[in-house]
């Protein structure tokens, strides 16, 4: 599972391009977490990139790290044409009004002392002098889009909110800037399944009133599925593989894949519970396996997988792998796989 | 005779919670009969009852619940609710056991893994530390954890959060229960971890002969787990049947838009998931007719007057709760009937419905 390679990269058209990110902290007496360990990808205006792995697979710090919540310890995030690294504090702080984030839980993401008005007209209140009427009726028009009533919830406090309606405040808060791309941090595993198609759909909804791109972080494919229109999927910091949605269901070609594909529980009794089972434990990120990182872990491990670390390549049109010995993959079917 | 009689009977069981706004109905008259060995699966939403009522099933409830009279819960011919102090100490543990969703917030941090399991295996068994410990090693080994002996001396933070509610499930495990209710304790972990967990109850719950509840608000995780399933809306069962006869015959509105709200793989990226719409209601307020009539795409007049009440369907075991089941012809002429007017007769906007 390396990750390293970019012939996945999609060139200049991209809004979004992270280049071999790298994110590291220090664990004390001189040991280093390798949380995110170069991995590459871009994303296209409009489109919606979902990133999917298990906890501890860096995903998250992705996430904040093109947010340079912290600032990535090496590498580049370019977010429409600006070099984000290497902005002034300043510039930064401009920056970020055009990219947004949503967390996991609604809940204690929200101030519970504020009322549901104030949080929302905050990011106004800092960047717009005029916050009278105008300010009001931009925070009246986003809370009506996310489905909430701005006459009843405006003078509430977060408390007298169920964790679906306070994801949607979250998403209000998130829009009142009139962001480009919004960072979706597990905004939905906190949620019930029923509350959960909610936002799914409300998030489609504003993806497309807004014209949005979204980064959407889950470790669920088939939520990460419903909603992408690419899907990389990481493990311990590293790239595994990229594709459509509907290619990397229909033909997984790493192993990993494979297994959180096989891990969704399926609503049907009929259905045989699936005797794939990842084996054991994530390894540390403070000391990575060599060579492929998944390889302490894969069905399909050879002497070769410790050696050498697989480069990502292309291994159908818009399907990329990084591993030494992948499924096969129809070159033909994939073709259309894809549904962006 | 004695062997005949199901491990546990519960009938009419109904928890109010005394509370400022006034009296919250939490469980309102659920009955269900689970047998030895079996596993039954409990699934609803937030708020719909389901870990109160395990909670009146294991009796450890919070000082301001009301049980009225009437309400009887019979685990192995005792009524678990007249267990005087004494004798609920050795019950818990022993008969019933319990796992939580958080295994972090469950586990004492500041204790190690290893005198957390014998803490009740030396207390309702009498076992000398060194037995208990030898126990221990077995119960870490049992559910799979990976240098048991090493994870013994280790404080819950050093774990990870399979490992963690691997850890609960040996405690709950000490003293061989007849019943393990496990509420809900797969959702805070990852869908790999969440199999594993899955994978590792069943195959515990055959090889010790116990009988499980399983809470979940997700269908899928009980369709190949449970032998029955009871779906709970609003403090009220509104269907309980064989899982193979609910999936292939729902026939409650609820059930089918608890099932269709699951993205599914199969599907293509992009589909519009059935969300249902609304939220469930407030259960401090007097409910008139069936509880989930404001959110059912199918309701009518009867609905929002008359309460339906559990009934006893074409299948043995199958029971259902709905004027106008799914799959029946009155169904497919309520939603005609709806479609027509364009709203239920609760008010519900089906053009809108999809959006919120």
């Amino acid at each position: 599972m390396a990750g390293t390679g970019k012939v996945h990269m999609r060139g200049d058209e991209a809004l979004v391009t992270v280049e071999d990110l790298v994110m590291e902290f220090p664990a004390g007496r001189r040991a280093v977490v390798h949380a995110v360990s170069g991995i590459s990808f871009d994303i296209l205006e409009g489109e919606t990139l979902g990133l999917v792995g298990e906890s501890g697979c860096g995903k998250s710090t992705t996430g904040r790290a093109m947010m340079q919540l912290p600032p990535p310890t090496e590498g580049s995030v370019r977010f429409d044409g600006v070099e984000m690294t290497e902005l002034s504090k300043e510039d930064l702080r401009r920056t970020r009004t055009r990219m947004q984030m949503i967390f996991q839980d609604p809940i204690s993401s929200l101030n519970p002392r504020r009322k549901v008005k104030d949080i929302v007209a905050e990011g106004l209140s800092i960047w717009h002098n005029d916050s009278g009427d105008m300010a009001v009726q931009k925070v009246n028009e986003v809370l009506d889009a996310v489905g909430l009533d701005p006459e009843v919830v405006s003078d509430r406090r977060p408390h007298q909110f169920s964790g679906g309606q306070c994801q949607r405040i979250c998403i209000a808060r998130a829009l009142v800037l009139d962001p480009k791309v919004i960072i979706c941090d597990e905004p939905v595993s906190a949620l019930d399944v029923s509350v959960q198609a909610q936002i799914l759909n409300l998030l489609e909804e504003m993806k497309e009133r807004y014209g949005l791109t979204l980064v959407f972080i889950a470790h669920d494919l088939a939520v990460v599925k419903n909603v992408s229109d690419r899907v990389v999927v990481m493990y311990l910091g590293k790239v595994c593989e990229v594709a459509g949605p509907d290619a990397l269901y229909a033909h997984p070609a790493h192993p990993y894949t494979d297994v959180l594909l096989a891990s969704i529980p399926e609503p049907d009794p009929d259905h045989p519970v699936s005797d794939r089972q990842i084996e054991g434990e994530l390894p540390s990120p403070i000391n990575p396996p060599s060579g492929c990182r998944f390889r302490t872990r894969c069905e399909k491990v050879q002497d070769l997988c410790s050696t050498e670390e697989p480069v990502l390549k292309e291994i159908a049109p818009d399907h990329y792998v990084a591993c030494h010995f992948p499924n096969e993959v129809p070159v033909s079917v994939n073709g259309n796989g894809d549904s962006s | 005779m004695e062997s005949e009689r199901p491990l546990l009977e519960v009938e009419n069981l109904r928890t109010y919670f005394d509370t400022p706004r006034g009296i919250l109905k939490a469980v309102d008259g659920v009955s269900f009969t689970l047998g030895k060995g079996e596993t039954i699966g409990i699934v609803g939403e937030s708020g719909s009852g389901k870990s109160v009522l395990v909670r009146s099933i294991m009796n450890i409830l919070t000082s301001n619940a009301i049980v009225p009279d009437g309400s009887k819960v019979i685990f192995d011919g005792k009524d678990t609710r007249q267990l005087s102090r004494s004798e609920a100490k050795h019950f818990w543990g022993t008969q019933m056991a319990m796992i939580f969703q958080d295994p972090m917030t469950s586990l004492n941090p500041v204790k190690k893994v290893g005198i957390q399991i014998t803490e009740s295996i030396r207390y309702h068994l009498g076992a000398s530390k060194q037995e208990a410990m030898e126990r221990a090693l077995e119960l870490m080994i049992q559910v799979g954890i990976p240098e048991p002996r090493k994870r013994l001396k280790e404080y819950p933070h050093q774990l990870s959060g399979g490992m963690r509610q691997r850890v609960t499930i040996a405690i709950a495990l000490a003293c061989n229960p007849k019943l393990l209710i496990a509420d809900e304790p797969t959702t805070a972990l990852d869908v790999t971890v969440q199999k594993q967990i899955l994978d590792l109850l069943a195959s515990l719950q055959e090889e010790l002969g116990m009988a499980m509840i399983l809470i979940t608000h997700d269908l899928g995780v009980v369709a190949g787990r449970a032998r029955r399933i009871g779906v709970m809306y609003a403090g009220k069962m509104v269907e309980t049947a064989d899982t193979s006869t609910l999936f292939h015959h729902m026939n409650h509105p609820y059930t089918e838009a608890l099932f269709k709200s699951i993205p599914r793989v199969e599907h293509q990226s992009h589909t519009r998931l059935d969300a249902i719409s609304g939220r469930p209601p407030d259960m401090v307020l007097d409910l008139v007719g069936c509880r989930f009539a404001p959110r059912c795409r199918y309701a009518q007049e009867q609905c929002i007057t008359e309460e339906p009440e559990l009934f006893q369907t074409g299948q043995t075991g199958h029971l259902q709760a709905c004027f106008y089941p799914v799959g029946s012809p009155e169904n497919a002429e309520a939603l005609a009937a709806n479609q027509e007017t364009g709203m239920t007769a609760a008010g519900l906007d089906l053009s809108a419905a999809a959006v919120s």
